[in-house]
């Protein structure tokens, strides 16, 4: 059984439903991540978890007991969690010893086992130098680090990180992301994180919960949402993608207007007809010449826009049917502005989505 | 603890027990007392008391403020049988002499706010956004006149310019060679008092409106220059109108504060035969007194206190104001060249007459035996500290009492003011907002208004409060409580709330988080607090002046009784005093010792 399951959790202020009938089970050590754009209700279900915020409907379930529902909850303090806050939180009129020690001594435990199992997490965290500092005479990143330091400390039964890494610059972010995954590995609490950033998420999680406007996209390995997006959402938020839109004709082609038909190797089809195939970036390849033999998954258009970045080349196309796709090609394929070009779409790389 | 059967702490075994008993009511959350996985957890969570203390809190207030109001409304429409009617109310318009009491104090009042927004304009300009020399010394000095007392202030001036004794007028007459007739200033006059009440209220006025040019972005003012305007247009096309909700906000301040005064009007208007509407009520007190009609001369001055309050609330409020609270690059600075020799005799002589001049009077009338006579060495004397401190037998009383009553005051109304701001700042309850009201209220309510109210509250049999220290102390809470909790509560704003919630999921309750995190971080707010209550405590005079008995006497009545019977040396002395532990208070509340190591950061 899951560890930690939301049950048709719901939140809603006023009018306005921010979670929706969420409906979400975390395995035990797990690490999950919720990823999605600001106001999708991502960090609402973070501090629904948390106790903050009290559910309209539905319930949460830590360990088969009921933590939260719209009747009774347990206060945040009773439901040993810990959580990592975007600020931080460190409480700057507290030393990072004290401000680590904090939760063990509500704990009431004993002074010699403070010092252990503080010095412990300090020596984890690499801030052993800095015990007797203040959190104002630390850098953003040691800041970061204290935090978690003092979310691990109290060994809870379940992390939460709400967006840890948003306020550091984009060098320690990279290297804090990877921390968080090495620290999950050796204590291996069950964790929900809370992010926007798909590289942060694929980066750190086991799972992926997609999350737009308060309701669950999709919820899989990273793998799994890049590879295999079920909406145009999910395609679209992660990793970014082109999207066709047209009828479904045949078994697994699609008829996008203007003569373009696309054989679409993976995915559903809507039931009355209307399916979108989304296309990464990489996965058109561009050329000059006009293609032979069968014709479908080829289409034209002309180059609107084209930037040397010097790993790659960044291309705008504008198809004959009007619209405009974006490719990423080679460095060696350049082709001036203004002029056509024609793009293979390789069926085993077109997923077809039916919402 | 594994099991309350088995610990040897009986009182554990009593609190585990009533959390068991607790978490029985919720249905679904029993198993959670009861797994054992959870022990660790058991000790942890103990009942959190925000919502009886909310409930605690909510009654506390409403007996604070609502009590006296409702008194104050059933003596004003009832008659002495206790059957309503509304004859006391017609007396308002009927009786000329409360008709003319009411129509002198909105004509004092509305003159005290255009002088005061005329004179504290200028200064607030000058200060705030040009380069004249000594601005932060000005500053602290007009703050300083805050501390004065205005009733301080007023028998300052009648020392300095009463048309027989006042020095001023002493000085003028030995100059010119003139006889005693001859007067060049009568403070005992209606442009007297005007000029008496605007000197202690024009600092609303400054206060408000020197934040708001500190405020006006210096992009808004390059922008017109960029377009051609020049430094004169600037200011007149765009600065001004930035700043005009804040003249007018603080405007209305100063009106609320000259309105609703009682010891100035009392002690210059009344020697010179009229009436304000704070006077008259307090003349209904005095024998033999006629409680109906004070109670229905109070509703006309809350009324418009509060329609003034209301006026100032929207002013402030409106959306164009809001764009103020963004500052973008240092202000402007306007260079003052040749001009600055009349801004700085424009900024002393306000300084004198509001700070210098009254208080060299209290010094020189303290250390004399008589106001006219000339000071020389010969001439001084401590004959006014002795008498004050050693023979006069009620100051010491005096003495002991306020300072009681200050400390008891500022001590309840902070914590009360914490506990109500951290619950409306958090939303910690259903309905905090409605605290948060309550504990604003009474800055509508005029101290002569709640205690007219309090008195009819609490002095009858079922309480028997009058003559005893309670009844001051309750009106005291009231009266400073909104000073505590709009200081705490905007506090509140700068610490994160992650602070605290990051303290409650580690697993500290409410109450533990707030003593150890939130009230660490306001520290410097709350003495702040402290300090602003305790200072308003011990000048109290409106409400105080009809609650205190001969048992009861506070400083600032004394001062009041000494008037009347014109023993200025006396005043002095307890003026000097009271002005001493003031600045004693504001003093040590700078020079705390900030948290070690890290001022409060908000969580970055």
């Amino acid at each position: 059984m899951a560890f930690v399951e939301l049950d048709k959790l719901t939140k809603r202020y006023g009018k306005l439903t921010v979670v929706n009938a969420v409906d979400l089970a975390i395995e035990k050590g797990k690490l999950v991540c919720l990823l999605g754009p600001s106001g999708c209700g991502k960090t609402t279900t973070l501090r629904l978890v948390a106790g903050f915020v009290q559910p309209s409907d539905g319930q949460i379930r830590v360990g088969g007991r009921v933590v939260s529902s719209p009747h009774a909850s347990e206060p945040p303090e009773a439901r040993n969690m810990s959580m990592i806050f975007q600020s931080y939180a460190l409480w700057p009129h507290m030393t990072v010893f004290e401000n680590i020690a904090y939760g063990l001594r509500l704990r009431r435990m004993g002074k010699a086992d403070i010092q252990a199992k503080t010095g412990r997490i300090l020596q984890a965290t690499k801030l052993e130098s800095l015990a007797e500092r203040y959190p104002g005479e630390l850098s953003g990143g040691q800041q970061q680090r204290v935090s978690l330091a003092r979310a691990l400390v109290i060994e809870p039964e379940t992390l939460l990180l709400d967006e840890p890494l948003s306020n550091l610059d984009a060098n320690l972010r990279e290297e804090m992301r990877f921390e968080i995954r090495r620290l999950h590995d050796e204590f291996r609490y069950t964790t929900v994180y809370v992010t926007h950033d798909q590289t942060e998420a694929m980066t750190a999680a086991d799972v992926i919960v997609v999350m737009n406007q308060g309701n669950v996209e999709q919820a899989g390995s990273p793998e799994d949402i890049y590879e295999r997006p079920r909406s145009e959402f999910v395609a679209q938020f992660i990793g970014g993608t082109n999207i066709f839109k047209g009828k479904r004709v045949g078994t697994d082609t699609v008829d996008c207007g203007n003569g373009l038909l696309l054989r679409c190797g993976s995915g559903d089809y809507a039931a009355n007809g209307q399916t979108a195939v989304s296309v990464r970036h990489h996965d058109l390849h561009l050329t000059n010449e006009k293609p032979k033999g069968d014709p479908s998954n080829w289409a034209t258009g002309k180059v609107v826009r084209q930037v040397y970045l010097g790993s790659h080349r960044d291309y705008l196309v504008n198809l004959s049917g009007g619209e405009t796709v974006r490719a990423i090609a080679p460095v060696d394929v350049a082709v001036p502005e203004n002029q056509q070009i024609w793009l293979h779409c390789p069926p085993d790389r077109c997923r077809a989505l039916a919402h | 603890m594994s099991s309350p059967a088995t610990s040897p702490y009986p009182w554990a075994d009593r609190r585990l027990i009533r959390r068991r008993r607790i978490k029985l009511r919720g249905d679904q959350v029993t198993i959670a007392a009861l797994s054992p996985d959870t022990a660790n957890r058991r000790h942890l969570g103990r009942f959190d008391l925000s919502t009886p203390l909310f409930v605690l809190l909510a009654v506390v207030l409403c007996v604070l403020v609502l009590l006296p109001l409702f008194w104050l409304g059933y003596y004003a429409l009832t008659n002495k049988a206790g059957s309503p009617t509304l004859a006391n109310l017609a007396r308002l318009f009927t009786d000329a002499t409360i008709r003319r009491a009411f129509l002198i104090s909105l004509g004092m009042a509305g003159c005290v706010g255009v002088f005061s927004c005329l004179v504290a304009t200028p200064l607030a300009w000058l200060v705030a956004r040009t380069d004249m020399p000594g601005q932060r010394l000005v500053r602290s000095l007009v703050t300083a006149s805050f501390v004065t007392p205005p009733f301080l202030g007023a028998i300052a001036w009648a020392m300095l310019a009463a048309p027989n004794s006042g020095i001023l007028n002493n000085i003028y007459r030995w100059a010119f060679g003139l006889d005693q007739s001859q007067a060049l200033f009568n403070i005992y006059t209606f442009t007297g008092l005007v000029f008496a009440v605007t000197c202690y209220s024009f600092p609303f006025v400054f206060t408000l409106v020197a934040n708001a040019f500190d405020k006006v972005p210096s992009d808004l003012e390059e922008a017109s220059a960029i377009l051609g305007g020049k430094p004169g247009t600037t200011l007149r096309r765009v600065t001004l109108p930035m700043v005009l909700p804040a003249m007018l906000a603080g405007s209305l301040v100063a009106i609320v504060q000259a309105f609703t005064m009682f010891g100035s009007p009392a002690i210059l208007a009344l020697p010179a035969g009229f009436h304000v509407l704070t006077t008259k009520i307090w003349s209904f007190f005095q024998f033999p007194p006629r409680l109906d009609l004070a109670a229905a001369s109070a509703v006309p001055l809350l009324v418009v206190t509060m329609l003034l309050l209301w006026g100032q609330r929207w002013l402030l409020g409106r959306r164009g104001y809001t764009v103020l609270g963004g500052k973008s690059g240092t202000p402007r600075r306007v260079k003052l060249g040749n001009w600055k020799w009349l801004a700085g005799a424009y900024v002393l002589f306000i300084l004198c007459v509001t700070i210098l001049f009254p208080y060299l009077a209290l010094l020189k009338v303290a250390l004399t035996h008589n106001i006219s006579e000339p000071l020389s060495w010969s001439s001084l004397t401590l004959h006014n500290f002795n008498f004050v401190l050693f023979e006069f037998s009620s100051t010491r009383l005096a003495i002991w009492n306020t300072l009681i009553l200050g400390l008891a005051t500022a001590t309840i109304a902070t914590g009360i003011a914490l506990v109500v701001s951290y619950l409306v700042a958090r939303r910690a309850v259903p309905g905090a907002s409605l605290l948060g009201m309550l504990a604003t209220a009474p800055i509508a309510i005029p101290g002569i208004v709640l205690g007219v109210g309090l008195f009819l509250a609490y002095a009858n049999p079922t309480f028997g409060l009058y003559g005893t220290l309670w009844i001051l102390l309750i009106a005291f809470l009231t009266i400073e409580l909104p000073a505590g909790y709009q200081q705490l509560s905007s506090a509140f704003h700068g610490v994160h709330p992650e602070l605290e919630e990051a303290s409650r999921i580690l697993g500290a309750t409410r109450l533990k988080t707030l003593w150890q995190i939130t009230a660490p971080l306001l520290r410097t707010s709350l003495i702040a607090a402290w300090c602003f209550v305790f200072i308003g405590t011990i000048r109290e005079l409106s409400a105080t002046v009809l609650l205190t008995t001969a048992q009861t006497k506070l400083v600032s009545v004394i001062i009041y009784d000494l008037n009347e019977s014109g023993d200025y040396g006396a005043i002095s002395v307890l003026g000097i005093l009271l002005l001493v532990v003031s600045f004693t208070v504001v003093f040590i509340a700078n020079k705390v010792p900030v948290l070690g190591g890290a001022a409060p950061r908000s969580g970055s």
